[in-house]
């Protein structure tokens, strides 16, 4: 058992009590942003990225780790208290949780989302231990036309997927792919679409796109049409499960484990989808009293979806981890983590890093211990975070978004690039493009492309160098399939023009 | 973009699948061509010549260039054929009320006077600006309340991130006294 072994060495990295600072201050601050309404497990990171830039790499990914896991957990407190449904993962979780706070059980809603997710989280990292190793061998042959074809599969996943309409999702990846390319290009150094700005010499740095795109879009929409009315926030005690609960609620967390793992993994996989399955499977399942209250606030429709949620979070860490392929737009942002530290996931990362990347694994154990420890208790605290007034929220919002990216370079052009971005953001929310794909094609296309150039460097120029292997084949296939499939079947349902 | 030619014929028709370009999102759409346009032209002076070896620094631009040309093309056909994305939902934002241009258009004066103002004034004096002048336009009615908290906030990060975590933030008008 390499790595097993390998584990507990991380361990030992991060129980060391500098490191356990670091995961409790990442836990803590990733909960108490995510649960702000309005921002979502991406946009936390993002906010809380630049924090991390002052302290050396392996506490870093220690600390990320822990903002990562209390980002997706915070969303579920906003989403079982407030009324409206926040990011798109955990708006399941509302449907039931938040009829369970009404009828005066938001106790017990947060108590089995706390624990659902420390045990699907504890689970799904364990699975990611075993996965990891087992990806790893098998990609340490991959060839850049096989990275090449894993890009363009997270491409067209995450645009057909996440979105309702493909072409939307494709726009919004090709904004994403523009903003990729400017700067200088990494193989022979020529200015690209620069505007003779000198600041964009090297590239929008990531946190710039996502603060802009997130957060400041988020603030201009929500300037466009805030809500006026007082949101309706259920008051809460300290969160506990009865016995009946605790028997009603194990099973959905295994099947929502089951379903969110491979889920996460998966391009264009994502939260959502295993959420919602898991919700469905659960109302199918329902006997006696659950089948009463289903839809009026059953436990089993919290329980489940909130394991699917979490354990989604440690799946998308197998491919994030193993062959540096971002499959949300937080994995994405993690990946800018990574690249920010001069390290590139992927098969090397294992052979060269391993304290470091089996000391952040080590990590995501201790920060769900932690979460469990932290949320059972705090929900109060938590709940009277939602009440801050929507003004100074959103104020506070932009402040800290200026502040993060000024950080950066200390450079007031960036902060009027910032705008435009956010500015670009407030369009997309406004006419229903999906971010998450722009988000990924800025990432992941200068890698695209420079897997893209060695796969032809390599083939002389010849364009079936990129079809070559079967890997890369097959790859290519499936994102043909996941792109036309929705236009075949909205072909299908169309009535005709006539009728 | 506002200048819209209207077909003959599609005047006074219900927004619905019906066609027309009276629609905002075209915009959007047109902001995409107009991206594919740019990639295109702004990389023809990237010379090939660098790289003897493999495919030069403009390949992977004209396959994005063209690729943005055509999803914006079907885009733009999609919107002017009824076509609608579901606009966000979102904890704060209220999906039926009406666009609010006003208060977008004085959060974006207030942050780019803030970006451009910046140097000069400092983070305290700007940041604490910034906070008071979008809390107040997002409709905060105790002014006195959000500008203590404005200066509070503004020093407090201040300190915490030049003293406690070594960011460089700009002292401005300040310098000396903090």
């Amino acid at each position: 058992m390499e790595s097993f072994r390998l584990l507990m060495e991380g361990f030992a990295t991060a129980l060391t009590p500098v490191n356990m600072l670091y995961a409790l201050v990442g836990v803590t601050l990733g909960t108490l942003v995510g649960v702000l309404p309005g921002i979502g497990p991406a946009m936390t990171v993002a906010l809380l990225l630049p924090i991390t830039f002052s302290v050396p790499p392996a506490s870093a990914f220690i600390m990320f780790a822990g903002i990562y896991y209390g980002g997706m957990y915070g969303g579920s407190t906003t989403s079982i208290l407030l009324n409206t449904p926040g990011e798109s993962s955990s708006m399941i979780t509302a449907l039931e949780g938040n009829k369970m706070a009404k009828r005066g059980r938001a106790a017990q809603a947060l108590a089995t989302a706390a624990i659902g997710s420390f045990v699907a989280g504890t689970i799904a990292t364990g699975l990611l231990v075993v996965a990891a190793p087992l990806v790893v061998s098998f990609a340490i042959s991959f060839g850049p036309e096989d990275y090449f074809a894993l890009a363009i599969l997270a491409f067209t996943a995450v645009s057909s997927v996440l979105s309702r309409s493909v072409v939307r999702g494709l726009a919004s990846l090709g904004i994403g792919l523009t903003i990729g390319l400017i700067g200088i290009d990494q193989q022979t150094g020529q200015a690209r679409l620069t505007l003779g700005v000198p600041q964009l010499l090297d590239g929008i740095d990531v946190v710039i796109v996502a603060v802009g795109l997130f957060a400041v879009g988020e603030a201009l929409y929500v300037a466009s049409r805030l809500r006026h009315d007082d949101p309706e926030i259920v008051p809460v005690g300290r969160a506990f499960l009865g016995r009946s609960d605790w028997s009603r609620s194990w099973r959905p967390w295994l099947r929502g484990t089951a379903l969110g793992f491979p889920f996460g993994a998966l391009p264009g996989g994502g939260a959502e989808i295993p959420t919602f399955l898991s919700y469905m499977v659960e109302k199918r399942l329902a006997r006696g009293v659950a089948r009463e209250e289903y839809g009026k606030g059953a436990i089993e429709g919290v329980a489940g979806p909130e394991a699917a949620n979490n354990a989604s979070a440690a799946g998308t860490l197998v491919p994030l981890l193993t062959l540096g392929l971002p499959t949300s737009a937080t994995a994405a942002i993690m990946l800018a983590a990574f690249q920010q530290y001069g390290l590139q996931p992927g098969p090397q990362l294992f052979d060269h890093n391993p304290a470091l990347v089996w000391g952040m694994i080590a990590s995501l154990f201790i920060g769900n211990t932690m979460l469990l420890v932290l949320n059972l208790p705090l929900a109060p605290l938590w709940a009277k975070v939602l009440h801050i007034p929507r003004p100074y929220l959103y104020a506070g919002i932009v402040l800290f978004a200026a502040l993060g990216v000024y950080a950066l370079n200390a450079s007031w052009v960036e902060l009027i690039i910032l705008y435009i971005l956010g500015l670009l953001g407030y369009a997309m929310r406004r006419f229903g493009l999906p971010v998450a794909p722009a988000v990924i094609g800025m990432i992941l296309g200068p890698m695209a492309e420079i897997q893209l150039r060695r796969a032809l460097a390599i083939g002389a120029g010849d364009v079936t160098a990129l079809i070559r292997s079967p890997i890369a084949a097959s790859l290519l296939t499936v994102s043909l399939l996941v792109l036309f499939a929705p236009l075949v079947r909205r072909q299908a349902k169309r009535p005709s023009p006539t009728a | 973009m506002s200048s819209v030619k209207e077909p003959a014929g599609t005047t006074n028709r219900d927004a619905g699948p019906a066609y027309s370009w009276r629609r905002p999102e075209l915009i959007l759409a047109l902001v995409v061509l107009g991206l594919g346009v740019f990639v295109l032209v702004g990389t023809a002076n990237v010379s090939a010549a660098a790289s003897s070896l493999g495919l030069g620094p403009r390949f992977f631009p004209v396959l994005v260039g063209f690729a943005l040309l055509l999803i914006g093309l079907f885009y733009a056909v999609d919107v002017v054929r009824g076509g609608q994305g579901d606009p966000e939902e979102s904890e704060d934002v209220d999906v039926g009320a009406r666009a609010d241009i006003r208060t977008v258009v004085l959060v974006s004066a207030i942050f780019l006077a803030f970006a451009v103002l910046l140097d000069l004034l400092g983070w305290i004096i700007a940041g604490a600006l910034l906070f008071f002048g979008l809390s107040v336009v997002l409709g905060a009615t105790r002014r006195l309340h959000a500008g203590m908290i404005a200066i509070l906030l503004s020093t407090l990060t201040y300190l915490a991130f030049v003293k406690g975590l070594g960011v460089t933030l700009p002292a401005g008008l300040l310098s000396g006294v903090i």
